[in-house]
């Protein structure tokens, strides 16, 4: 191989010492052929030609080249152009023109050969420039897909990640929504993404969220809420909204992220929870009514049973065959000092279920009605019922015992709830108070349900009248009870909207 | 432990917490000519009690510290049979199902009828009765089945179970004369005037405990 190689280098090497020369020889016999024809027309055609054979050799094969075709055509001149022709000797009046010829040959070579290598230089210099210039625009190019092909990857990431992710601006307006979340909204994968936020959020837990974001805005600092979004088909979910500044260099804010995690299981389990308690405690609330009334009918069987058995030994004592006085009189006694045990337990037990007077304070009733309010909103949400209050600016103060007046507004509002059951939408209780009657605060519940109908108005206070089926039939007895014993009315009317509404009065304070 | 004999009375152990539920179902009893004994808890009846009291247990299903389901568990655990009659202020059917699965007699709720009482005390003084006869006629026979030789019960073993004489008197090793002695001898000693009778004191006494040693061979 070396040697092949060697013989290639040695080849190439005597290429290039005879190509010069080979270029040279081949123009300026070209120029001397010419020359003969041209004679005729022209005088002394054979110093353009020869010239420009000098000129073409220098420029084509470089310095050697052009040096080769001056030496050349000085000689061919001198032996075929210069007197004596055909002679290698020159004319004593000829010397100074072929000297000049030469002269003229050689600077000729010299100049063409050297423009023609800075000629070359600067055409070598602009390849090189060139093919660095093309590597470089292929480098570029390379990084550039490189960096497409990331961000791409980064995106497929985002969109098939299962999670509900967004991206928003500092100014907190949406930028980016990932597919999972489109999807779950219902939106088409071009729909424009405008200020949408809150028709996706329930309403109810809207002002939270906008409360959260707008804090978490202005501090610049992560905020999470739990709201219910409404997905495509229209149903709502639970889900934990979290959002997460992402700070650019200087600090500032660049983006928000925000990620959306579905509890609705969650949910679901906390308040099968909460049903579960409020069952239980229900249950207990029954077993408790239960435990009681066997323990009244323990506390009465036992002197009633000394009584019964003490009348059948009185009987026994009397009987003809074994008569005796003395017993069925002790016997006798007997039965009346239990009977007057039996009429003690009455009395106890009624004692026991004695109405106490109510203890009456200093009562503002829309503080009452706002934590009412507060207690209503897990069952509220539970039984999706959104709960308006309608409150008066200017309430007289009374006098009352808030715990009953806390519970007749429990119980009316329970009930509006409850008479709402089954409606899909639009489930609305409104819990309001006024002093439209001079002397009173009138505090009123209204639900959107199906009403009372008027014949049963009178009665549904009344105790043991129910229509739920669960109903213990107490509830609207013991309202009234309260607001008698407070000296107020209850009443109920049908509402604007069909429902019921529930009023009552209280006598104000002067 | 003989039931026709100098024994104590048939008696109704009244077990209440309330005294006057005590002393009026004793004041009902004794106009009726039934003897009473009361006892304010399960603990004191328990402490007064004496393997050859008869009658039957009037017991209250609530009691404190014991409560009456607990005594009779205690009665059925340690094989006291005495017929136990429940009563209480308040029927609840669990405990009502309990009791009578626990063998308790009748379930009374107070107040009851004179003849609920009077029915259920007569029913539960007859089930003592057959009781105590049927333990009395077992300790009988045990007593007569241990006066018995280790030869006489082998033989009785296998005459109960049907064999012949000469069988017997094969699987003994004995001759067939012998077999016939120790055959009258059982019948004698056992009072029975005939196999059948045999055959019946011995299902009762569950004699043998262990199968006859047919298989000896």
């Amino acid at each position: 191989m070396t040697h092949q190689a060697s013989e290639q280098s040695a080849k190439q090497r005597l290429l290039a010492a005879v190509r010069p020369l080979a270029i040279a020889c081949g123009l300026v016999g070209i120029a001397l052929l010419a020359s003969f024809p041209l004679q005729r027309v022209i005088a002394y055609p054979f110093v353009f030609l020869f010239f420009g054979a000098i000129m073409v050799s220098a420029w084509l094969g470089g310095a050697v080249a052009g040096l080769w075709a001056a030496l050349l055509a000085s000689l061919v001149v001198n032996f075929f152009f210069i007197p004596p022709l055909y002679s290698i000797t020159v004319a004593k009046e000829a010397q100074t023109f072929w000297a000049a010829f030469i002269l003229c040959a050689f600077v000729l070579a010299w100049v063409i050969s050297g423009r023609q290598r800075a000629e070359r230089l600067v055409r070598q210099a602009n390849d090189r420039l060139e093919g660095m210039v093309l590597e470089r625009t292929a480098a570029l190019e390379r990084s550039n897909q490189e960096l497409g092909e990331r961000e791409r990857r980064l995106r497929e990431l985002t969109e098939a990640i299962p999670q509900q992710i967004w991206r928003a601006g500092p100014d907190g307006a949406l930028e980016y929504l990932n597919r999972p979340l489109r999807s779950y909204l219902g939106l088409e994968p071009q729909q424009p993404i405008a200020e949408q936020l809150a028709e996706w959020v329930h309403p109810q837990d809207w002002p939270q969220l906008e409360a959260a974001w707008a804090r978490a805005l202005f501090a610049q600092e992560s905020f999470e809420a739990e709201v219910r979004i409404r997905s495509g088909e229209g149903l709502w979910r639970w889900f934990l909204v979290r959002g997460n500044p992402q700070r650019a260099g200087d600090g500032s804010i660049a983006h928000w992220y925000g990620i959306h995690i579905d509890i609705e299981q969650q949910r679901r389990a906390q308040q099968g929870l909460q049903t579960a308690q409020e069952d239980l405690s229900r249950l207990s609330r029954t077993l408790t009514l239960a435990e009681m009334a066997a323990s009244i009918a323990h506390e009465l069987n036992q002197p009633l049973t000394a009584v019964v058995t003490h009348a059948y030994a009185c009987r026994e004592w009397l009987r003809d065959d074994r008569l005796n006085l003395e017993r069925a009189k002790t016997t006798a006694e007997k039965i009346v000092q239990e009977s007057t045990r039996a009429s003690e337990v009455v009395r106890r037990v009624r004692r026991l279920f004695q109405k106490e007077s109510p203890v009456c304070q200093q009562v503002q009733v829309n503080e009452l009605i706002e934590q009412l309010a507060v207690l209503l909103r897990p069952e509220a949400i539970r039984r999706n019922v959104e709960v308006r209050l309608e409150l008066a600016e200017e309430l007289a103060s009374l006098e009352a015992d808030p715990v009953l007046i806390t519970q007749v507004l429990l119980n009316l509002a329970l009930n509006g709830m409850e008479a709402m059951n089954g409606m899909a939408t639009d489930a609305v209780l409104t819990i309001g108070s006024s002093a439209a009657e001079p002397g009173y605060v009138q505090i009123w519940v209204e639900d959107c349900g199906p009403g009372v109908p008027t014949e049963l108005a009178q009665r549904i206070f009344e105790p043991f009248f129910s229509t739920g089926k669960d109903g213990t039939g107490m509830g609207l007895a013991i309202c009234r009870s309260i607001v008698e014993a407070h000296g107020g009315r209850i009443a109920v009317e049908t509402a604007a909207s069909g429902g019921a509404r529930f009023q009552f009065s209280l006598k104000a304070d002067a | 432990m003989n039931p026709s004999s100098s024994a104590p009375r048939e008696m109704v152990y009244i077990v209440d917490d309330d005294p006057s539920i005590c002393e009026g179902i004793g004041n009902l009893l004794e106009a009726m000519g039934i003897a009473t004994c009361s006892f304010a808890s399960a603990e004191a009846f328990q402490a007064a009690w004496e393997p050859d009291n008869r009658g039957c247990l009037l017991l209250d299903a609530r009691l404190p510290g014991m409560s009456g389901v607990e005594l009779q568990e205690r009665l059925e655990k340690y094989g006291v049979g005495l017929p136990v009659i429940f009563m209480t202020a308040h029927g609840d059917m669990a405990m009502v199902r309990k009791v009578l699965k626990g063998g308790a007699l009748e379930f009374l709720v107070k107040p009851f009828q004179q003849d609920e009482l009077i029915h259920a005390i007569q029913q539960a003084f007859e089930q003592d009765r057959k009781r105590r006869a049927e333990q009395a006629a077992l300790t009988s026979i045990q007593q007569r089945i241990d006066r018995l030789s280790e030869r006489e019960l082998q033989v009785m073993a296998r005459v109960t179970a049907g064999k012949l004489n000469k069988q017997i008197a094969a699987e003994l090793g004995v001759s067939e004369i012998t077999v016939k002695l120790h055959r009258r001898k059982v019948m004698e000693r056992m009072e029975a005037a005939s196999l059948a009778e045999l055959v019946k004191l011995c299902e009762k006494a569950g004699f043998p405990n262990k199968p006859p040693a047919t298989d000896g061979k």
